[in-house]
C-alpha cells in the first residue's frame, strides 16, 4: 500500500507495518479507514491510556467505571447515576453552531445509551481573547449551538463555565457533561451476548457528514485548515434525537434490547468493532442494509459521523415488537447483521467481503505509547510590587475582566428548569436537580484552573479538583465521583507531555485522598494551531449527592443583617496566579512563583466543619472562594437588593486565592454559636461583616453599590455584544 | 372541584412529563396520557397542550402538530367548552389550529430566551379568577418564539372581548420595554379564545409550584379552574 495513503489515514508508517506483520496481506481501502478510525487518539488512547490506567476508578458506590459509554454510581435504593463528559473541540472551531450542538447530542446519547434518562447537561467552554477577531462569532455560534440541541430535546442545563484566555485564539474548547437518572436493574451495557443476535440499526440515516471526523479530532490545525475541514464537522438533529431516546428508552424499558452502542466517533467502525471485543465475540454487517441519505460508498459508509444514530442487539423473537415502537416514534430501523462467535469483524457489501479483520489486531493490538516527556522547570523566587493596587483598583479590575463577569448571557440561551426538577440553575455554586419522584439530590459542577496547571500540572490538578467539591460542599452536596476531559496541546511536544503525566498523577492523588474515584472520561490532544499550544485544561465535572433535597443550601444572600463569615488560609499574594495575572497583568508563565501546595487536610476538615454546620441548620447560605478572592465571592452572592458591608486588615488578600475557602451566611442569633462550634473544632474563622441593603462598603471603600451591581450583571454582554459591532 | 385531565403528547414534546406531575399534584388525580396520532380525546374536564418542540419546530412552531390526528377532537373539546391550556410550543399550537388569534413571532433578540419572568392578569377569566390583581406572579419562560403578534383589528378585538389574560410586566407590576422581554406586542403573555375556556401562555406555571422551584405562584392558574 502505498505510504501517502497511509500517512493520509493518519497512522505512522511503524502502526502499518504492524498490520502488515499481522494480516500477511494487502489492507483494502477499508480496512485501512478502520484502522485509521479505531487507532487514532480520539477512539484508543494511544498517548494517555499508560497513564489513565493509574486512576482510582471503583469504590463501594462504583457500579460501572471507565470503558463504557458513560460512568454509574449508587445513589442509595434502586437508583443509580450515570454521567461524562466528552469534549466538541476542534468541530467546534470550525462549525461553532453544528459543532457544539452536536456535541450535546453525542454526550446525550453516551447516558442513554445505557438506559439511563439524562437529568441535566453542563457546558464548560473557553474561547480566546475577546480582541480575537474570530471571538464573538465563536462565542455567539457556541453558546446557540448547545441551546438549540439541549433546549430541543428538553434537558436542563444547570452549570457550568465559560472563560476566555489568549491561548485558546485559535483552538476553543467545548467540552459537554450530561447526567442520566437509571433503576441499577435497568442499565444496559455494550456488550452482546447471544451468538445469532440481530444487529441492528436505529436512528437517522447515514449520509456524508463527519467521514474521518475522529482522525480529524487527533490532528494539530494549521491556519488554513478551517474551511477544507468543514465537512468533516456533522450536523445534528435535536429532533431526532428526541424521538431516537424516547423510542430507545421505551425498547429498554420494555427489556427488548440486549445490548446497546451509541455510532458516536468513528460511526458504525467503532460501535461494531467496540461490541464484538466486549463480548468476545465476532460481527458480521451488510452495509447494503445501512438506511442512506444518499448513496454512499462502503469506504464512505465506515466512517459516516452521521449523528442520531444507535446500534443494538436484539433476539430474533423480539423483532416485531422493536419494529412496532420505533415505528411509532416514526425512527429508521434496519436489521443489519448478526453476533458470529468469529472474534472477527465482517463487513459485506454487493456479496463481497470489504471488511475482513480479526477483532484483536483491531483492539488489543492498538498502538499504546510511553511517549518521551519533561518534568517543567523549577520557578525561580520572584518578588512583585503591589504598591499600586488597592481596593479600587483591584475592584475595578475584577468587574472589567469578563472572566469574573456574571454569566448570564450564556445561561439565558439555555433552558434550565425544562423537566421541572431543577433546584438551582447556573448561576449557584453548583447545578442541583431533585431526582424524580424521588427526595434526592444531585449536584454538579465542572472546572478547570488552566493557568495552575500551566505553573504546576500536578498542583494546579488538585486545586481543580478540590475546587470542585469546594463548589458542591457549599450547596451541601457531597462529592460522590468524578468524570474528567483532559484537554491538552501535541503530546508529541515532551513539555505538554510533562503536563498530561502529572496533571494525571495530581488528579489520581486527590480522588484517592478524598475517594472520589473517576468513573469516565475523555481525552482531546493536539488542541494546537501551528506552534500555538493552549493551556493545559484537565476539566473535572464533579458529582454529589444529598438524600433530601431539601437541605440544599442556596448561594446567594437571604436577609439584610445576616453575618457573613469566613473559613480558609489566603495563598500568598505572590503564590495566587490569577491575582498575579488579573490584577497585575502577569502573562508569560516564568513570571510567575511556584504554586502553593494543596491542603488536602485543610480542604477535608473544612468539608466536615461545613457538613455540621449545615446539619445543625446554621448556614442560610454559603459560597466557595476561587479565583477572585472573598470579594468575588460575595459579588456572586449579591440580589438585585442585597449587598455587603465588610472588614479587613490585610485588603488586598480579599482578592487572592484561598485554600478551602469558604464564605458563610449566618443569621445573627446563630453568630456566638458558630463561633462557638468554630472553636471547638479548631477552625479558623473570621467574622467579615454584614449582609446590608443596597450597600457595598469594604474598609472605607464604598462604591455605589447599583453601579457594581449593575456592571458586574451586565460587563459579559456588554463586551459581546460592543466588540466588533463599529 | 374535582377536575379530570389530559395531557397530549407530540414527538417533540418535552413539557409532557412536566405538565402531568403539575396537574397530579394539584388536582389529586391520575392525568390521561394523549397521543398524537390518537382520534379521540378521553372524556376530562381540562387538557393541556404541553410545551417543547412538536416536529423539531420544522415548517413554523407548533404548524406541523396541527395537522395531527387528535386535533379534530382537540376542536371539538374546545367547542364543547371544556379547558384548554396550552403552554409555550401548545400555545403555538393554539394559534396554528385557529383555537386563538395572533402568531408568535421570534423574540426580540433573536435568541432563545430562559429565565425567570413575572406576569400579571389583565382581563379575568376561569384560569385567573384566584389571581390578585396587583399580584405579580414569577414563572419561567424559556422559548425561540414567544413574541405575540396581531394586526391592529387583532388586538382591538382582543381588547373589546377582554380576551387578553396575562401581561409580561416586572416585579412591581410595571409594564415596561425591558419587562416585556421577547417584544410581544402590547406586552402580552397569554391570551384567552372568546368563549374564555382556551388559554394560550408562553410563561410555564408547571415549572412554578414544587416547594423547591424558584416560585409556587404557578399554582395560581390550576387553583382558578379547580375554584
Amino acid at each position: 500500500m502505498n505510504t501517502e495513503l497511509i500517512l493520509q489515514h493518519g497512522l505512522t508508517l511503524d502502526e502499518y507495518e504492524v498490520i502488515n506483520n499481522y494480516m500477511q496481506r494487502e489492507l483494502t481501502m477499508e480496512e485501512l479507514g478502520i484502522f485509521s478510525a479505531m487507532w487514532n487518539e480520539h477512539c484508543c488512547y494511544k498517548t494517555s491510556k499508560k497513564w489513565l490506567k493509574k486512576l482510582p476508578t471503583s469504590n463501594d458506590i462504583v457500579i460501572q467505571g471507565p470503558g463504557e459509554n458513560a460512568g454509574i454510581i449508587d445513589i442509595q435504593d434502586d437508583d443509580a447515576i450515570a454521567f461524562k463528559i466528552e469534549s466538541h473541540n476542534h468541530p467546534s472551531y470550525i462549525e461553532p453552531f453544528n459543532g457544539s450542538a452536536t456535541g450535546v447530542g453525542g454526550i446525550l446519547r453516551d447516558i442513554f445509551t445505557m438506559g439511563a434518562r439524562p437529568i441535566a447537561t453542563l457546558n464548560s467552554i473557553r474561547f480566546g481573547d475577546l480582541s480575537n477577531f474570530k471571538t464573538k462569532y465563536l462565542v455567539n455560534g457556541v453558546v446557540k449551538g448547545i441551546g438549540h440541541y439541549g433546549n430541543c430535546i428538553g434537558i436542563p442545563n444547570i452549570g457550568g463555565e465559560c472563560e476566555f484566555d489568549h491561548s485558546y485564539d485559535y483552538n476553543n474548547l467545548v467540552n459537554a457533561m450530561a447526567i442520566g437518572h437509571v433503576k441499577k436493574d435497568s442499565i444496559f451495557y455494550s456488550e452482546p451476548k447471544t451468538i445469532g443476535g440481530l444487529i441492528v440499526y436505529i436512528g437517522s440515516k447515514t449520509g456524508k457528514d463527519g467521514i474521518h471526523g475522529a482522525s480529524m479530532a487527533s490532528d494539530v490545525f494549521s491556519e488554513d485548515d478551517e474551511d477544507s475541514k468543514r465537512p468533516s464537522v456533522q450536523v445534528g438533529d435535536p429532533f431526532m434525537e428526541k424521538l431516537l431516546m424516547e423510542g430507545c428508552l421505551e425498547l429498554m424499558d420494555a427489556k427488548l434490547i440486549e445490548s446497546m452502542q451509541d455510532m458516536g466517533a468513528a460511526g458504525i467502525t467503532s460501535s461494531s468493532v467496540e461490541m464484538a471485543s466486549k463480548g468476545n465475540l465476532g460481527v458480521e454487517i451488510n452495509l447494503d442494509r445501512i438506511p442512506l441519505r444518499e448513496p454512499l460508498t462502503p469506504y464512505e459508509i465506515l466512517l459516516s459521523e452521521s449523528q442520531e444514530r444507535m446500534l443494538a442487539v436484539i433476539l430474533e423473537e423480539n423483532n416485531e415488537k422493536v419494529k412496532n415502537i420505533l415505528k411509532k416514534w416514526e425512527i429508521d430501523y434496519e436489521v443489519i447483521g448478526v453476533v458470529t462467535d468469529t472474534k472477527k469483524v465482517i463487513f459485506k457489501s454487493q456479496d463481497k467481503i470489504v471488511v475482513d479483520l480479526p477483532v484483536d489486531i483491531i483492539v488489543d493490538s492498538a498502538p499504546e505509547y510511553d511517549r518521551p516527556f519533561n518534568l517543567p522547570l523549577k520557578h525561580k523566587v520572584q518578588k512583585y510590587d503591589f504598591n499600586q493596587l488597592n481596593i479600587e483598583t483591584c475592584l475595578n479590575n475584577l468587574l472589567t475582566n469578563i472572566n469574573y463577569s456574571h454569566k448570564a448571557w450564556v445561561y439565558d440561551q439555555y433552558d434550565s428548569t425544562v423537566m421541572g426538577d431543577t433546584i438551582f440553575e447556573p448561576g449557584s455554586s453548583s447545578g442541583i436537580v431533585k431526582v424524580h419522584k424521588t427526595n434526592k439530590a444531585i449536584g454538579a459542577t465542572t472546572d478547570c484552573n488552566p493557568l495552575y496547571i500551566r505553573i504546576n500540572p500536578e498542583q494546579g490538578m488538585a486545586h481543580t479538583v478540590v475546587e470542585s467539591y469546594r463548589n458542591l460542599v457549599s450547596s451541601n452536596i457531597k462529592p460522590m465521583a468524578i468524570t474528567n476531559n483532559l484537554n491538552f496541546a501535541s503530546p508529541l511536544d515532551q513539555n505538554i507531555m510533562g503536563e498530561l503525566v502529572l496533571s494525571i498523577h495530581g488528579l489520581k492523588e486527590t480522588a484517592k485522598y478524598f475517594d472520589t474515584p473517576i468513573v469516565s472520561g475523555n481525552v482531546s490532544l493536539y488542541n494546537q494551531t501551528n506552534d500555538e499550544p493552549i493551556k493545559p485544561t484537565p476539566v473535572i465535572g464533579c458529582v454529589g449527592f444529598n438524600e433530601n433535597y431539601r437541605s440544599v443550601i442556596p448561594t446567594h444572600f437571604q436577609n439584610d443583617g445576616d453575618q457573613i463569615f469566613m473559613i480558609g488560609k489566603p495563598l500568598d499574594l505572590a503564590e495566587s496566579p490569577y491575582f498575579l495575572q488579573d490584577q497585575l497583568g502577569l502573562s508569560n508563565i516564568n513570571e510567575f512563583n511556584d504554586l502553593a501546595k494543596c491542603d488536602f487536610a485543610l480542604e477535608k476538615k473544612h468539608q466536615d466543619f461545613l457538613f455540621q454546620m449545615f446539619e445543625k441548620n446554621m448556614i442560610k447560605s454559603c459560597n466557595d472562594i476561587s479565583r477572585g478572592g472573598p470579594i468575588h465571592s460575595l459579588i456572586t452572592m449579591m440580589t438585585s437588593k442585597l449587598g455587603f458591608h465588610i472588614q479587613h486588615s490585610d485588603e488586598l488578600s480579599l482578592f487572592s486565592e484561598y485554600l478551602a475557602g469558604y464564605i458563610m451566611i449566618i443569621d445573627q442569633n446563630n453568630s456566638e454559636s458558630i463561633v462557638k462550634e468554630a472553636q471547638a473544632e479548631c477552625i479558623d474563622l473570621m467574622h467579615l461583616g454584614s449582609v446590608k441593603t443596597d450597600t457595598i462598603e469594604i474598609n472605607e471603600f464604598q462604591p455605589k453599590f447599583n453601579i457594581v451591581y449593575e456592571v458586574y450583571k451586565n460587563n459579559f454582554s456588554d463586551k459581546i455584544k460592543n466588540y466588533h459591532d463599529n | 372541584m374535582s377536575l379530570s385531565s389530559a395531557v397530549i403528547t407530540f414527538p417533540g414534546s418535552n413539557c409532557d412529563r412536566d405538565a402531568q406531575t403539575y396537574l397530579e399534584a394539584l388536582t389529586g388525580q391520575d392525568t390521561h396520557k394523549v397521543w398524537h396520532k390518537d382520534v379521540s380525546l378521553p372524556k376530562v374536564d381540562l387538557l393541556i397542550i404541553p410545551g417543547g418542540f412538536s416536529f423539531g419546530d420544522y415548517l413554523r412552531s407548533g404548524a406541523m402538530a396541527s395537522k395531527s390526528p387528535i386535533i379534530n377532537d382537540v376542536l371539538k373539546h374546545a367547542d364543547r367548552g371544556g379547558y384548554i391550556i396550552g403552554i409555550c410550543n401548545g400555545f403555538q399550537i393554539l394559534t396554528e389550529i385557529g383555537l386563538l388569534d395572533g402568531a408568535l413571532n421570534r423574540n426580540i433578540n433573536l435568541k432563545f430566551l430562559a429565565k425567570n419572568c413575572f406576569i400579571k392578569k389583565n382581563h379575568d377569566n376561569h384560569f385567573n379568577k384566584k389571581i390578585l390583581p396587583d399580584h405579580c406572579l414569577s414563572i419561567p419562560v424559556a422559548h425561540n418564539e414567544g413574541s405575540y403578534y396581531n394586526s391592529e383589528e387583532g388586538l382591538k378585538s382582543l381588547e373589546d372581548n377582554q380576551q387578553i389574560s396575562f401581561l409580561y410586566c416586572d416585579e412591581k407590576g410595571n409594564t415596561t420595554d425591558q419587562s416585556n422581554l421577547n417584544g410581544s406586542l402590547n406586552h402580552i403573555a397569554g391570551i384567552t379564545n372568546k368563549k374564555k375556556n382556551v388559554l394560550g401562555l408562553m410563561p410555564h406555571p408547571e415549572r412554578a409550584f414544587q416547594d423547591f422551584h424558584t416560585s409556587q405562584d404557578g399554582q395560581l392558574i390550576l387553583e382558578s379552574l379547580l375554584g
